[in-house]
């Protein structure tokens, strides 16, 4: 979208998601960051890509880079049952309320995440989290792995026409984090 | 400002001479004369912000783009701007119930007059909990509760004024503002229910209320139909009062949707509930309308071209939404009714008799002319219209459900209607996926072919809990032992299935939690059946008792709700009202394990109702769409200071205690939303027994869905005697786990002495 020079025409906030198509950068940002957490929402439980879960990509994803998870809603049993710990006393809100305090230990204890991947949304409820997050957490950044594009996040899939497009993406940022294990 | 001369007109207002209870400190407050309370309840729930939009656009300096440290133009930033906005909201939510109150007292004043007495039976002699604790008045007249409005109505002055240009520049003194105005909407709420309580002889004094037929099926098309939409009973009232003085009350078939329903199924048990705010358009769009009659609050704003599009005609009935229409009240009646029979012509009529009138005469000519509009789509036609999809998804992406509404046509037209009425079941009724169609698929008629056609139950609203039912309850609430009081209230602008409402309230009916119900919530609630085809109404008792589902009432009805918690305070523990409020929010917050939840909150009301039992101390947890409100009270149960005063030793105590948790959240799926209603009624003053009958519900509840014990159990167990003993052996070994010990149990934990307040801490104490 063009923007007006004169920033008070604006129609919506200039600050938006960088949008990441490739999986090879998104394992890079996940790599590079020193404690990254994985948000799981409800949504991941119902979503299928091709006849498997969404939620499966998500705890693969979260075993291959060692990233802990934060199992909101009721989606623990469905993590626990992947063979994956889940952390769930905390729900969406609670997690980014945590999250905003920079000086907070971590699920770990080993103090504040500064990546959070979230995943299993509707698209309204984390749009609105990540509005906390970017207004109130410069301290960390955030990513999305949902089929559509979060202009609230740092680093955002875009909106896939096909599953196929994003199932691939998955699959390769799965590889990829393999592969530097 | 306090002065001697203000001191002097509340005194003469309240009547303070009168000796039924000593004034307390706050009688008719101005908002920083409670302002010190908001700061202590907001220094343990701390707003919690999720700004929806990052710019400011109110004024002519910007747009300002308030994006993380920037401030606007005026030197305001996101945070304030979050907490203006909800103010604003808040204002728009008191404003529209203290109208609707305005309104219905002053017709009622001009037909029976100001002296007209309050006398809600003689179950009920705390008649307005909310007007003796916030004004210090004891009402007794309709114009004792014009005087709680007009109160009110400066109130909403001083605070909406503190939104020019962003002044007031604190987020939490905003909040204390928002606060302000919500409490006051309890008091306009109040007035406005017990105003039509009296003056309409709704039912009061009495539980088992009538049981009335609900849904779009249960009404009589083969009849002329009266669709009553809005909140503002004055009119649809009137217009039973004509179908009986003309004997027609059996021909004419009266339906309504939205709280006007629910208002006229308290004035006749002939009156239908077609459903929530939410089968609106659906409704309207079949057809079956003859004549519909709006007037106030949560009414379509295209309800005319709606209306046009089948042929009904529209009735305005309220200065509020005058739509643009001709005023005809000084027409004569049969003139009038030519023009809307012939040429479908829609009116405004202030005038409410004649508006009833009208409206039957319209019906009663206009049924026989339209059949062939009440006709609906059959699923062969509605194969046929999903053919126009092609596929664009431009209906999905402007969906506020989010639903996959492409695919569900896409199967339709191939005859497969299951996915189409999945969508139905979640549809909130806005119509924006036609708005954005360009092929023409009438998904809101097509709905028509996959509606279920029955007739659900609803129990008529009853208007206030009674003090007979108090004084039973009062000790096991107070002590745990009734787990809790659960109120679903609210719009229905659920993320799921629309039933997913009755089946939380079946849940903790069934678990002898105490269940009450207003609005669209009360009934939705009626929108399920058993395998016996029995609602939660017929399968519940009707009492505010362990294991009852009442259904309050209205929207305004909210108020006999926060009204209980204050009667449990006064009538149980006999802590006096009158201008009490921090006494008795602080025994609420405390003492009285309530939650409030709007599943499907909407409106601005919504939010100035839920804000309202916020600044009482009663918890409120909100479906996903609400976190579009921008704002939740949270605490973090691991950091916050959980000290609170011991009322009896009077010395501070850090309890390590969080409860209740939160003041305001939301969360995103029904299964979370059931554990946190469980975790949300723990309170400090639980006795051992009680606290362990409210962990056994939290522990089974979360074990069931979402597995597990709650990882933050430790944290609700103070005691070795507030573990369940069916959990006993699971739950101690995870408490040797965390490293758990023992914290204090409190008899009279308050926060008073906790803040700097004029209230002594011996006025906790009865």
């Amino acid at each position: 979208m063009a923007l007006p020079y004169h920033k008070v025409n604006v129609l919506t906030g200039f600050k938006a998601a960088a949008e990441m198509k490739d999986p090879k950068p998104l394992a890079k940002v996940i790599k590079k960051a020193s404690r990254p957490l994985l948000v799981i929402g409800p949504r991941a439980l119902t979503v299928q890509i091709e006849g498997k879960p969404f939620i499966e990509y998500l705890v693969e994803i979260a075993k291959a880079a060692d990233i802990p998870i934060c199992a909101t809603a009721h989606t623990k049993g469905k993590v626990e049952e992947l063979e994956a710990t889940a952390e769930s006393t905390y729900d969406i809100m609670e997690i980014i309320n945590h999250l905003k305090d920079p000086e907070w230990k971590g699920l770990r204890g080993q103090g504040c995440h500064d990546l959070v991947i979230f995943g299993g949304f509707r698209t309204d409820i984390g749009n609105q989290g990540l509005s906390t997050l970017k207004h109130f957490a410069p301290h960390l950044r955030t990513m999305t792995l949902c089929k559509f594009y979060y202009p609230n996040a740092t680093f955002s899939l875009p909106n896939f026409k096909k599953d196929e497009e994003w199932k691939a993406l998955l699959e390769g940022l799965i590889q990829e984090l393999k592969e530097a294990q | 400002m306090e002065g001697s001369k203000r001191r002097e007109e509340i005194e003469k207002i309240i009547r303070a001479e009168e000796d039924w209870e000593p004034v307390g400190p706050t009688p008719m407050p101005h908002v920083p004369d409670l302002r010190n309370w908001d700061r202590r309840l907001l220094k343990t729930y701390k707003p919690f912000y999720a700004p929806f939009c990052d710019l400011c656009c109110l004024c002519t300096y910007g747009k300002c783009d308030l994006t993380g440290t920037n401030r606007g133009a005026c030197g305001i930033d996101i945070a304030s701007q979050q907490g203006r906005m909800v103010t604003i909201a808040c204002c728009m939510g008191m404003s529209a119930h203290a109208g609707h109150a305005a309104h219905i007292i002053e017709y009622l004043i001009e037909k029976y007059g100001e002296d007209y007495p309050i006398d809600l039976g003689d179950q009920v002699n705390v008649e307005c909990p909310n007007i003796r604790l916030v004004l210090g008045m004891k009402p007794k007249t309709l114009g004792d509760l014009k005087k709680a409005v007009e109160y009110a109505a400066t109130e909403l002055i001083h605070v909406l004024s503190s939104t020019h240009t962003g002044q007031e520049g604190d987020p939490v003194d905003y909040e204390s503002k928002a606060l302000h105005i919500s409490m006051l909407d309890h008091v306009c709420m109040e007035a406005a229910d017990v105003a039509q309580i009296v003056g309409f002889k709704f039912p009061t004094s009495k539980a088992d209320t009538p049981i009335v037929d609900l849904g779009w099926g249960a009404v009589d098309k083969s009849k002329p139909v009266i669709l009553v939409v809005g909140h503002n009973p004055a009119c649809s009232t009137e217009v039973i009062d004509y179908l009986r003085k003309e004997g027609l009350e059996d021909k004419v078939e009266v339906c309504g949707i939205c709280c006007t329903a629910l208002e006229t199924t308290r004035y006749s048990d002939k009156a239908k509930i077609v459903g929530p705010l939410s089968r609106q358009l659906f409704f309207v769009r079949t057809g079956i309308a003859d004549v519909i009659v709006a007037d106030e609050q949560c009414i379509r704003t295209d309800l005319t071209i709606e209306a046009s599009k089948v042929g009904s005609v529209v009735i305005a009935s309220s200065d509020k939404a005058c739509r643009g229409l001709e005023e005809v009240s000084e027409r004569p009646t049969d003139e009038v009714v030519r023009e809307m029979v012939d040429q479908r012509k829609h009116f405004l009529i202030l005038d409410h008799r004649k508006a009833a009138e009208v409206a039957v005469k319209a019906a009663l000519e206009l049924a026989p002319k339209r059949k062939a509009e009440k006709e609906l789509m059959t699923p062969e036609q509605a194969k046929e219209a999903a053919k126009a999809c092609k596929a664009c998804r431009n209906c999905e992406q402007v969906c506020p459900n989010l639903l996959p509404l492409m695919e569900a046509v896409q199967k339709a037209a191939e005859g497969d209607f299951e996915g189409l009425k999945w969508c139905f079941e979640r549809c909130i009724g806005c119509g924006k996926c036609e708005e954005a169609c360009t092929h023409g698929v009438p998904f809101q008629r097509m709905f028509q072919s996959v509606a279920s056609w029955e007739t659900w139950k609803c129990r008529a609203g009853r208007g206030p809990v009674m003090d007979t039912e108090i004084r039973k309850v009062g000790a096991p609430i107070v002590l745990g032992t009734i787990p809790g009081v659960i109120a679903f209230v609210g719009c229905s602008n659920f993320p799921e299935e629309i039933d997913e409402v009755a089946e939380m309230v079946e849940e903790f009916a069934r678990r002898k939690y105490i269940v009450v119900l207003t609005g669209c919530s009360a009934m939705v609630a009626g929108m399920r059946k058993d395998k016996d085809g029995l609602t939660v109404y017929e399968k519940f008792p009707p009492d505010f008792d362990a294991g009852g589902v009442v259904n309050i009432g209205s929207c305004v009805s909210n108020a006999h709700i926060s009204g209980a918690g204050m009667k449990i305070a006064n009538i149980f523990a006999n802590l006096p009202l009158r201008a009490n409020y921090e006494v008795i929010a602080d025994y609420v917050l405390n003492r009285v394990g309530a939650c409030g939840v709007a599943w499907g909150a909407m409106s601005q009301k919504a939010a100035s109702i839920g804000t309202g039992f916020n600044r009482l101390g009663v918890p409120v947890v909100l479906g996903p769409h609400s976190s579009k409100y921008r704002r939740q009270y949270l605490s973090r149960k691991e950091e916050d200071d959980w000290t609170v005063m011991d009322g009896r030793k009077k010395e501070l105590v850090d309890t390590q205690e969080p409860t209740p948790e939160h003041l305001c959240i939301v969360v995103e799926s029904k299964e979370r939303a059931m554990v946190t209603i469980a975790k949300l009624c723990m309170r400090k003053n639980d006795t051992p027994q009680g606290r362990q009958i409210k962990l056994n519900h939290y522990i089974d509840l979360h074990k069931r869905l979402i597995g597990g014990l709650p990882p933050d159990l430790h944290h609700f167990v103070r005691t070795e005697r507030d573990i369940p003993m069916f959990f006993k052996r699971e739950v101690l070994a995870f408490l040797k786990e965390k490293g758990w010990q023992r914290k204090p149990v409190l008899s009279l934990p308050t926060f008073i002495g906790t803040y700097p307040t004029k209230v002594p801490i011996e006025a906790v104490i009865r």
